[in-house]
């Protein structure tokens, strides 16, 4: 049976397993006797790009089918600074489970910055090291810079995050309608929002500093993000059309 | 040959023309099970899964046999030995000319025997053979939703159409044949063929509830809550449970109920017109609401078989072909009643008195529509409270389950109204005639209504067993429209069997004052002393006290009612932990075992069902003996009304909350996953059991009260003279109360105690 690597944002971990990512996902999510239960948002690794960096003995020793031949679900490499140590190069496609085991695959694609937006307000769902949500009046690009460039202290080495729907608040944050969307504090949202249109030199504000564990897919406005600096990976969320034709069983989930 | 002294030729005609009807409504019930049954299982999965389904429903309905033939058989020999207790009626010598008295007994005894046995395998054959059918649909319409949606609705309603026609035909055979036979003495057997039919719906309806919903519950808090599983999972234990349930409650339950009315309503108008024939001398009172509600499965053949989606279309609106199949029946329905009454009656009250009860349906279900559907005012307001948690969501949801209980209540009391302003003038026997009419109208349509109810499970277990098998997206949107149409028809039904249900109780509490008044006629009761003449009259402190005792009743059974559903479904819940635990289930290497998870269900909804048929059937006697027959009419009114007022609460609060959680999902106020979700979520679990288990059960409890009062009535009267006491009707008050109290006591034992688990 092969062995496949997975990055795991929330929680963060590096986690080896002979199971494929639709077992994989559809395992973290529902499939363990720990009774956790929730959604799952990893990437595949390439294995040939960090065999360097884990210890391969181990690996293959603690990686082998169990004793009644069926294939072994995780074996945990490593649970700190693992996006900080696993390089952009190795990370393949992104997998999406729901809350009841569906997995979507989004590929990674090229990122296009003449296609964003200047002209609006964002959000953002950090994901991985750290997962506040935040608002800003940065592209995604921008973003990812301010935060991975070391210009500014709350810097980190490299970012995973999400950007977020905002509807109507993207650009009339006071008046917008939003009723569509499941934000707690929408008055809080608001306010964060516009005072990012003000003279105010932040660029960023924090809407919620503790992240719940569970992104609800829907919400999801162009996709994911991760990188530093100026190397940047899309991985591009489609439309709930799309999604139904691509992926039934994930579209009726969420 | 027919007893009908000086019929003319089209009334012999009529009567056995009606017989024909009710055996053509059957066979027409046979052709559409042929034509279902030719359509193909799909594939080797999906039979795999039906499989499972088939034989949890047959364990459950050979489970429930074995529990209720015994009582059949008990009461059978009660009612057979009854006649020696309370003579035949001065009618009965009227038909049986010739006879002694003592065969005179016999024949009574023996026929109200076997017209309550009649009607007993009556109401299991409807929910049985309904509830088959109803499985032997759901794998056809998943198969056909990977051809077409037309074909997929079209055997979905056919299936459903089978127990309508199965409702319609048997309750009109045997209100009739009983009329052929026992002629103008029918009231002495037809309470026998009431009693059968009720008291079996209430097994049915009241165990198919708590079995449905304990297996919900079950799979849901543990499946889904627990284990994060999707819906209809096959990793967890009770998924065909659940979808066995669908067709317990919502098939067998609601049709058995639905039969019970109907052929109550035919039982009550057929001993009131009797009444007015004695008096009358005019055969119409008996033969026009048999012949209405012949024409009425005339109609709802016609208008059920022109229920079919478009050709070759893979999406469209079934509840738009559903509404065209019932309206052209009720069209059809009200010209023909029009023309008969014309050319039959010569004058127009009758006629009347069936308009209203259509009307009245009409009018109910555009209430409950109001109250229950997401595009009208009150559903969204309950969305809207999601906003501010579930405790605001939950109150404005009992607000408005208040309302429509009052509006349903008030438009039955002007429908009551209509029936004096149409006999204005006339002695009340006239009236309660009208209102009888008025449930005979109501279910004229029972062939288009109980197929759109039985319906909705088949299309519910349609798109279980798609999930179950993984068909493609496209059979699944088809299942998913036809499952949520389903769920709409579902509603509506229930609405129209609580509304019948008080009708039919109304019309049954007119029986009951007048067939008190002939035995205390025939026991020479002075007239001031006769209920016809009195009245109830609530204004003497024993009737109130019978008032107020029976308007206790139904709050009683609804909390045992619920109280049963909890621990049926805790049972359940541990159950599926326990499967979880077995390694490999999870991982699905190993399967549950899907039919311990069904036979906890089916003990469970059996055992706990006694204790609540006990307080029914036990309740009236109890009352009647140590109160008097008065008080037991005050008793009556009380749970008539107390019982109408929470069912209709329950059922559009439940229905409420249900369908504000689904606006929810669709986008509103953040939609799945927010909080005000989370709060409607909390509002629709709450309503689950009220609106599928609690509220339908009220609907025969009330039923069953009301002719236990009319079979016990006239032994009251017999041994219990005015001003008199008697020690024989105090010991048998005394027995009653003790085995309530017993039943009450088993019924309320508490929390998570595991009953043994028997096979």
């Amino acid at each position: 049976m092969s062995k496949f690597i997975y990055l795991t944002a929330t929680p963060e971990a590096l986690i080896a397993s002979m199971l494929p990512p639709e077992a994989f996902g559809e395992y973290l999510s529902t499939g363990t006797k720990k009774r956790n239960k929730g959604q799952a948002i990893f990437f595949e690794v390439d294995l040939s790009q960090i065999e360097k960096l884990i210890d391969m003995d181990s690996l293959n020793k603690r990686c082998i089918a169990k004793p009644d031949g069926s294939p072994k679900n995780s074996v945990y490499l490593s649970i700190y600074k693992v996006l900080e140590m696993v390089p952009l190069s190795a990370l393949k496609s992104l997998y999406l489970t729901t809350d009841n085991g569906y997995t979507l695959e989004l590929k990674r694609t090229p990122y296009d910055l003449a296609n964003e937006n200047r002209n609006k307000l964002y959000l953002f769902q950090e994901l991985c090291p750290v997962a506040p949500m935040v608002a800003s009046g940065l592209t995604p690009s921008a973003f990812l810079k301010r935060l991975t460039d070391g210009s500014t202290p709350i810097a980190v080495p490299k970012l995973f995050f999400v950007d977020l729907k905002l509807g109507d608040l993207a650009t009339n944050p006071m008046k917008g309608l939003v009723d569509y969307l499941p934000f707690a504090n929408v008055v809080h949202l608001r306010d964060c929002l516009e005072s990012l249109k003000g003279d105010y030199e932040k660029h960023m504000k924090t809407v919620q500093r503790v992240f719940s564990g569970s992104l609800l897919y829907r919400t999801i406005e162009s996709g994911f993000y991760v990188g530093a600096k100026d190397e940047i990976i899309f991985y591009p969320y489609p439309s709930l059309t799309e999604l139904e034709d691509i992926n039934y069983e994930f579209f009726r989930s969420i | 040959m027919v007893s009908l002294p000086g019929a003319t030729p089209f009334e012999v005609i009529a009567i056995w023309s009606v017989l024909v009807i009710a055996f053509f409504g059957l066979a027409y019930a046979m052709f559409l099970r042929r034509q279902v049954m030719a359509c193909d299982k799909g594939t080797v999965k999906m039979q795999e899964v039906w499989d499972g389904i088939r034989i949890g429903a047959n364990a459950y309905l050979k489970r429930q046999l074995k529990t209720i033939i015994p009582l059949i058989f008990i009461f059978t020999i009660i009612l057979f030995l009854s006649v020696y207790v309370v003579p035949p009626t001065e009618e009965s010598k009227l038909r049986f000319v010739g006879y002694s008295d003592e065969s005179l007994k016999l024949i009574i005894g023996f026929g109200r025997a076997v017209a309550f046995i009649m009607g007993s395998l009556f109401s299991l054959m409807v929910g049985q053979f309904g509830m088959r059918m109803a499985v032997q649909a759901n794998v056809r319409v998943a198969s056909a939703s990977r051809r077409s949606f037309g074909e997929a609705l079209k055997i979905a309603y056919r299936a459903g159409t089978v127990t309508g026609m199965l409702t319609d035909g048997l309750g009109l055979l045997g209100g009739t044949l009983i009329f052929i036979i026992f002629g103008v003495a029918s009231p002495d057997t037809l309470l026998g063929f009431g009693f059968g039919g009720t008291l079996l719906a209430l097994f049915m309806r009241v165990g198919g509830g708590i079995y449905t919903k304990a297996a919900d519950v079950g799979a849901d808090l543990v499946g889904k809550v627990e284990a994060g599983l999707p819906e209809d999972d096959e990793r967890n234990a009770a998924v065909i449970a659940d979808l066995v349930g669908d067709n317990v409650g919502d098939c067998a339950g609601m049709a058995a109920d639905i039969f019970e009315s109907y052929e109550v309503t035919i039982v009550s108008t057929l001993i009131l017109g009797v009444v007015l024939f004695t008096q009358t001398h005019e055969l119409s009172w008996i033969i026009f609401p048999l012949l209405v509600r012949g024409i009425g499965v005339l109609s709802s053949i016609i208008g059920t078989y022109l229920v079919k989606g478009e050709k070759n279309a893979k999406s469209n609106n079934a509840l738009k072909a559903i509404n065209k199949g019932f309206y052209s029946s009720a069209l059809i329905s009200i010209t023909a009643f029009g023309v008969l009454a014309y050319f039959y009656l010569g004058e127009w009250r009758s006629f009347l008195s069936v308009v209203v009860g259509i009307l009245l349906a009409v009018v109910l279900d555009e209430i409950t529509k109001h109250f229950t559907d997401g595009n009208y005012h009150p559903v969204k307001d309950i969305a809207k409270n999601s906003k501010t948690g579930s405790a605001t969501l939950l109150l404005k949801g009992m607000s408005y389950g208040f309302e429509v209980a009052v509006w349903q209540t008030l438009v039955i009391a002007v429908t009551i109204f209509a029936s004096i302003m149409i006999y204005n003038g006339q002695p009340i026997v006239y009236v309660l005639y009208g209102v009888a009419m008025t449930g005979i109208g109501m279910l004229t349509l029972t062939g288009n209504n109980v197929a759109m109810d039985a319906f909705g499970p088949i299309a519910d277990n349609a798109n279980g067993i798609g999930e179950l098998s993984h068909l493609d997206k496209d059979a699944r949107k088809i299942m998913d429209s036809l499952d949520a149409t389903g769920n709409t028809t579902k509603a509506i039904t229930k609405g129209v069997a609580i509304g019948s249900a008080v009708i039919a109780a109304v019309a049954l509490f007119g029986s009951f004052i007048t067939d008190v008044s002939k035995v205390q006629i025939q026991m020479g009761f002075e007239k001031t002393a006769q209920l016809i003449e009195t009245g109830i009259r609530i204004s003497v402190p024993m009737v109130f006290i019978g008032l107020l005792i029976g308007g206790t009743i139904p709050w009683l059974f609804s909390s045992l009612t619920i109280n049963a559903v909890t621990r049926a479904a805790a049972e359940i819940v541990e159950e599926v932990r326990r499967q979880f635990r077995i390694p490999g289930v999870i991982e699905r290497t190993v399967k549950p075992d899907y039919q311990r998870a069904v036979d906890i269900c089916t003990i469970s909804a059996q055992r706990e069902l006694v204790p609540l048929a006990l307080i029914a059937v036990l309740s009236p006697i109890l009352i009647g003996s140590l109160l008097g027959v008065e008080a037991l009419g005050g008793f009556l009114a009380g749970v008539i009304l107390s019982g109408q007022l929470l069912a209709v609460f329950m059922a559009g609060a439940g229905g409420a909350w249900d369908n504000a959680k689904k606006t929810i999902e669709d986008g509103l106020y953040g939609g799945k996953g927010s909080e005000a979700h989370h709060a409607a979520v909390v509002g629709d679990t709450v309503g689950d059991p009220l609106k599928d288990t609690a509220g339908p059960a009220l609907n025969p409890m009330i039923k069953v009260i009301n002719l236990v009062s009319l079979l016990a009535a006239p032994v009251i009267i017999a041994y219990q003279k005015p001003g008199q006491s008697s020690v024989g009707m105090f010991i048998t008050g005394a027995i009653c109360l003790s085995i309530i109290i017993a039943a009450i006591t088993f019924s309320k034992r508490g929390g998570f105690k595991k009953i043994p688990f028997e096979m």
